[in-house]
Order: C-alpha cells, then structure tokens, then sequence
C-alpha cells in the first residue's frame, strides 16, 4: 500500500507528477492512498516513503486531451477522493479502454464529470458574480475584490480576469489565495488579509439604482432568480440587499401600473 | 450633481426594461492586443455571460438603457410615446461612456445595450447613438459587448456607421403585421423596417465573405447579426401569424434571434390597449416553437394544428400526440431527426446518445443514470431492455397525464 500526500491547493501539479510515477511502476489504483494536506489521517498500513522517481526511457502512456481536461477541471474539487478518482480514471484509460470518456453512464466517468461540471459552474459564477471595488492609491486606480468560490476556482478563471482587465490594477482575494495583477505580471498569494477589500466604491449606488430600476414588477419569477443565482452566492453581491423589499413592493407596483393605466 | 445623474439613471433604466432581447451573445471572441495598454474587455465566445439576475428571472447581462426617453413618435404601446406623462431624460454621450466603462471595470456588464426614443430627427437620434459606440470602441479601446437599437428610418450611412461599431444591430419589428402597427404605431411602416434589415443583411454577409480580391478582410460589421422584437397579446394577432411573420424574418431577414414579449400593462397606458397582461404561458409556448423551428428540425404546419398553439402541453409533446403512430421510437437506432422529436429528448441529450451508442447499447439503467424525465419519456421509446405498453399510447385518457396543473396568473380575476 503507498500513501500520496498531496500538500498544495488544488494540488494539480503534484498529482500528475505523483500519477506519472505510479503509473510508470505500474502501481494499481487499489494499491495508493491518496490524501490532501487538509485531511490527513494516519493510516496504519501506509508506506510513506517518497515515490522514486521512474528511470528514464520508459513506456510514454498516451492520454486522450479531452481526458486531461477534464481531470485539470476536477482536481480543482474540494473533494478529497478527487485524486483517487483521477488516478483511478487515468489507469482504467491506459490498460482497460482508451474510449472509456465516451462511456457517458460508466460510474468513474460520471463521477468525474459531475466534479468537473461543479468546478465549471463554480468557475462560471465566479467570473460572473465577482464584483471590484476600486481605490485610489498615488492618483492610480486599483481594483479590489473579495469572493468566496465554492472550490478552487482562482485558477480556472486567473486567464479570463486577466485577458479581460488587462490594463487595470487589480486584485482579487478569495479565503485561500489573492492574485494581484499590476498589468503585466501576475503575483500569488496564500491566505490573505480579507480586511483589505474595501468597505464602498464611488460607483455601486449607480449600479443598485441600475438594478432596482431594470427589473419588471409585474413577473415576479423568484425561483428563476434562485435557480440561476442561489442564495449561497448573495453575501459577495451588493445588489442582492435590495431583493427582498423588490419582492415586497412589486405587488404594490405593479398594481398601481394597472391602476394609472385605467385613470384616462 | 451626482443625484441627478441617479435620477436619469432611475428613469432610463426603469423605461428600458420592457425590452427583452438583452442578451450578449454569438459575437465571436475579442480582446485587448498585446501592444494595447489602455483597451479594456474581451468577448468570450458563446452566450455572454450573466452578471446577475433580478427578481423576474432575467440576467443582468448588459447595461441596458434609454439614452432619452424624449420621443417624437405615439406608438400606443410604448411608455415613452409622446402623449406619455412619463417623466423625461436625457444621458449626453460622455455620461453613457463613463456609466459603461466604470460598470464594466467592476464586472457588472458584459457591455451595452443602448436604445433611445427618437429626439429631434431619426437621424440626429441615431447620429448621437453612434457616437457613445465609435466612443467606447475608439477613445476607450473597449472591446465588450456593444448592442444598439438602430432608430427606424435613420438614413443609411448611420445604420452603416452603426454596424462598424456595434456587435449586434436591432430594429424592433413590434407588430406582426401592417394592419396592426397602423393602429398601434402609426409612424412605424413594416416595408421602411424590411428594408433597413435587408441593408444590415447585406453588410453583414458581405463580412462574412473571407477575404476580397485585395485579399484584405472588410471591417468587421455587427458580428452578433440582427435581432427583433414582437410584443403578444397587445393586438389580435394570433400564433400563426406571428410565427409566420419569425420565420420569414429568420429566412429573409437572416434574423439572428426574434424576442417575444408577453404585453404587460405599462403606467399611463393609451386607451386603445388591452388592460389585462397577456398570459406568460403564451410568450414561453412560442419561445419553445421558435426554438423547435430553429434547432429541431419542425416546419411551421407541424407545430401548428389550428391558429394558436396548444397551451397545456409544449408543442413537441403536442405534436407527438397527434403522431402517435410514430412511436415508440428506439433510442438505438433512430437517426438523429428522429430522436429530436422525442418529447423530453433535448438537443443536448440527442447528442450524448448518439456518442454513448457508438460504443455500447443503451438500456433503461443508463437512462436513469443520465437524469432524463423518464416518466414524460416512457411511452414513446424504447431501449434494449425496455419497450413500452403497447397500449399505453392507445389509450383515451393518453394525454390528459401530461396536463399541467392550471398557472398561476397575475391579476386573472
């Protein structure tokens, strides 16, 4: 039995290194335990010796991209048996079936699509919910924000803030790691101070106006609201403040649309 | 200072949500070059993403506004018609640049979505339009998302300018037919909006042509292509008519997208609309036949079986019903067509079908493990291990298990 300890988050680089030695010894999946940094148990049975690195020249195993992808996107889960699953995958393709992605209802490949899809998502409303608030420091602008991904999703998105505010100072914190980008090299850092974000932003009124005024009182769809932007993610949105009284007062609103509509 | 530009905010938002077709999609992909080092944004292909939602269920995608509700034209429809009490405003260009571009750095909007109420002339309304566009895009560098609502009977060398600028253009058609914008919107001329649309048309193809003799690339025009608005429910239009009158602008008009948008009752109405908002359950009836027009394979006579379409059930269950003969159809072996017009088989599943079944026989264990709505599916296919009771589609009472608990309505009494 080997034990693989995983200490970074979302620990990519180690696993393949980790995965390509194991593979290289033919070790099989049933044969390692994998553990992250944050769940360490002692396990009586372990051998946690270092790996020895696989001598040169070996057999090159072919893995499939679509594959890669897949498992870069799941190892950014919380899920600690995101690694085994990984391996598990990774072995099943190179000794038992190179087209096993396409096995849409195999248990391993749904399991690691449905881990791939919940990083996606989270990714997603990452990149959708993030919301800057902007300082002024020696007459410069720098934009600053504070979001809480459900998973490791920095990194996933790390190319899109980047491409799309290239030209901007800013920062993004999340509980685990910032990324601070001065447009043009990116810094990271772990654990950061949260009491750096800023308590207001000479812009936000004009958005909550914009958004209390953008929306139709006479359909009223709430649990279309929820389905798309669930409740988990309000606390990083300054606008979500203002839906329970749009809730409260559309009835009354849209009434009174009714009501002006019929005094001519 | 600053209130006032909250209070013009309030008014030209507030007058700008009954437009529906807000969406930032299907433009390709964009972004700040290298050497740029003061362009701002990206596009980044696909459907532009959701920055928030309100209360009725729409994405805040784009800032989505008025640049004046001030308007010279009556259409009885609209809450800025000039016989309107509405309170007016007005942005200037610099204040709609400023407004995108501060939204935009936060990560509020994925751009602009800019319509206005017609000030002075068609063309001096337009004119200004453009203006907040070559702005953004050549003072600012911006590369987001840009959609403006061309004004009707603007010259044809603004709507040209626009589509330079611009990543969608739209006109909103309103009304399916003549008869009905003469009553609603007597400036409005169905044939003057054809004939924009078709010159949009026209350039927009002539960009996609890959390169000219010259072997350069002509400048990139509306990427996103056109879009239009009908509203339902506020004239007598029936279903036929307004689904003919989208598909003849998706043929003709090369119409990227057709919104539809259930009337609901506007503050200081004009008399000659209905009071009572039309049923939502139609506006979403004919968004699902848009859509099964557009990525289904269905022609126009096979949704629709009399005038208007069939409110208790979508209509591919309702064409199923009335093709009953057709089924059960075998998930392994109907062509691609065939299982498009499964009720409950949307386009996406029919894709991973047909992937799964290359390499293995699908049974009823990995249609459960696919998540698909087996009870609506259950009589009209069948797998390797699964064929449905024969008489289960025969039966009188078939149809009366897809009925749909009655909705409930806004203000119904």
């Amino acid at each position: 039995m080997k034990t693989i300890t995983i200490t970074s988050v979302p620990g990519y680089d180690e696993w393949r290194t980790a995965s390509r030695e194991c593979l290289a010894q033919s070790i099989p999946p049933e044969n390692i335990i994998w553990q992250s940094a944050e769940s360490i148990q002692d396990d009586l049975f372990g051998d946690s010796e270092q790996l020895m690195p696989a001598p040169r020249g070996q057999v090159k195993h072919s893995i499939p991209k679509t594959v890669l992808m897949l498992i870069q996107y799941a190892l950014c889960h919380r899920d600690v048996s995101r690694f085994a699953l990984c391996y598990r995958v990774l072995w099943r393709v190179v000794f038992e079936n190179k087209n096993l992605i396409k096995l849409k209802t195999d248990d391993d490949i749904m399991q690691l699509i449905t881990l791939a899809k919940a990083v996606k998502r989270d990714a997603y409303k990452m990149s959708a919910f993030l919301r800057f608030r902007e300082v002024v420091h020696d007459e410069q602008e720098h934009f600053i924000a504070w979001y809480e991904p459900e998973h490791f999703s920095l990194e996933v998105k790390l190319d899109f803030f980047q491409t799309r505010f290239k030209n901007m100072r800013w920062s993004i914190l999340t509980p685990y790691r910032a990324a601070h980008w001065d447009t043009e090299k990116l810094v990271l850092e772990d654990n950061p101070d949260p009491s750096v974000f800023p308590d207001d932003d000479r812009i936000e009124k004009y958005w909550l106006t914009y958004y209390a005024n953008i929306f139709n009182p006479a359909r009223i769809k709430k649990s279309a609201m929820l389905s798309s932007m669930p409740k988990k993610y309000w606390k990083n949105m300054p606008e979500t403040s203002l839906i329970d009284d749009m809730i409260k007062q559309s009835d009354a609103r849209a009434r009174k649309m009714i009501v002006d509509g019929n005094k001519r | 200072m600053h209130d006032k530009l909250i209070q013009k905010l309030e008014i030209l938002s507030d007058a700008a949500k009954y437009d529906a077709s807000c969406a930032s999609g299907s433009a390709g992909k964009r972004k700040a070059g290298k050497t740029d080092k003061t362009g701002i944004g990206s596009l980044t292909g696909g459907t532009g993403i959701c920055h928030s939602f309100t209360p009725d269920g729409r994405c805040v995608s784009l800032l989505k506004i008025l640049m004046t509700n001030y308007c010279i034209y009556d259409c009885h429809y609209c809450i800025n018609r000039v016989s309107s009490s509405v309170r007016r405003a007005r942005f200037s260009v610099k204040e709609t640049v400023d407004l995108t571009l501060n939204f935009y750095k936060r990560n509020y909007i994925e751009g602009l979505f800019l319509s206005s109420g017609i000030v002075g002339s068609p063309d001096l309304t337009m004119e200004s339009m453009v203006r907040i566009a070559k702005s953004l895009r050549l003072d600012h560098g911006f590369k987001g998302y840009i959609h403006l609502k061309t004004i009707p009977n603007a010259s044809p060398e603004l709507q040209a300018e626009a589509g330079l600028f611009a990543d969608r253009l739209s006109i909103n058609v309103e009304m399916p037919t003549q008869p009905s914008l003469n009553k609603y919107a007597p400036e409005k001329d169905l044939g003057a909006i054809h004939s924009s649309m078709n010159t949009l048309k026209d350039k927009i193809a002539e960009h996609k042509v890959d390169k000219t003799h010259t072997g350069k690339r002509p400048p990139r025009f509306a990427p996103g292509g056109q879009s239009t608005q009908m509203i339902i429910g506020a004239d007598g239009s029936n279903d036929k008519v307004i689904l003919g009158t989208s598909v003849k602008l998706y043929s003709e008009q090369k119409l990227r997208r057709v919104y539809y948008s259930a009337f609901s009752p506007i503050p200081d109405a004009s008399e000659v609309l209905p009071l009572k908002p039309a049923p939502l359950i139609r506006e979403h009836r004919l968004y699902q036949a848009d859509w099964l027009l557009r990525f289904y394979g269905f022609k126009l006579d096979e949704i629709l079986h009399d005038d208007m379409l069939d409110m208790d059930h979508d209509p591919k269950l309702a064409w199923a019903l009335r093709n009953r003969h057709l089924f059960p159809i075998d998930l392994n072996k109907a062509d691609k067509m065939m299982l498009l017009r499964i009720p409950g088989l949307g386009a996406r599943t029919v894709q991973k079908i047909l992937t799964i079944r290359r390499y293995a026989k699908l049974s009823w264990m990995d249609l459960t493990k696919m998540r698909l709505p087996l009870q609506k599916l259950k009589p009209f296919i069948s797998v390797s291990d699964y064929s449905p009771d024969i008489h289960l589609l025969d039966s009188n009472n078939f149809e009366l298990q897809f009925k749909q608990p009655k909705q409930f309505e806004l203000f119904s009494a």
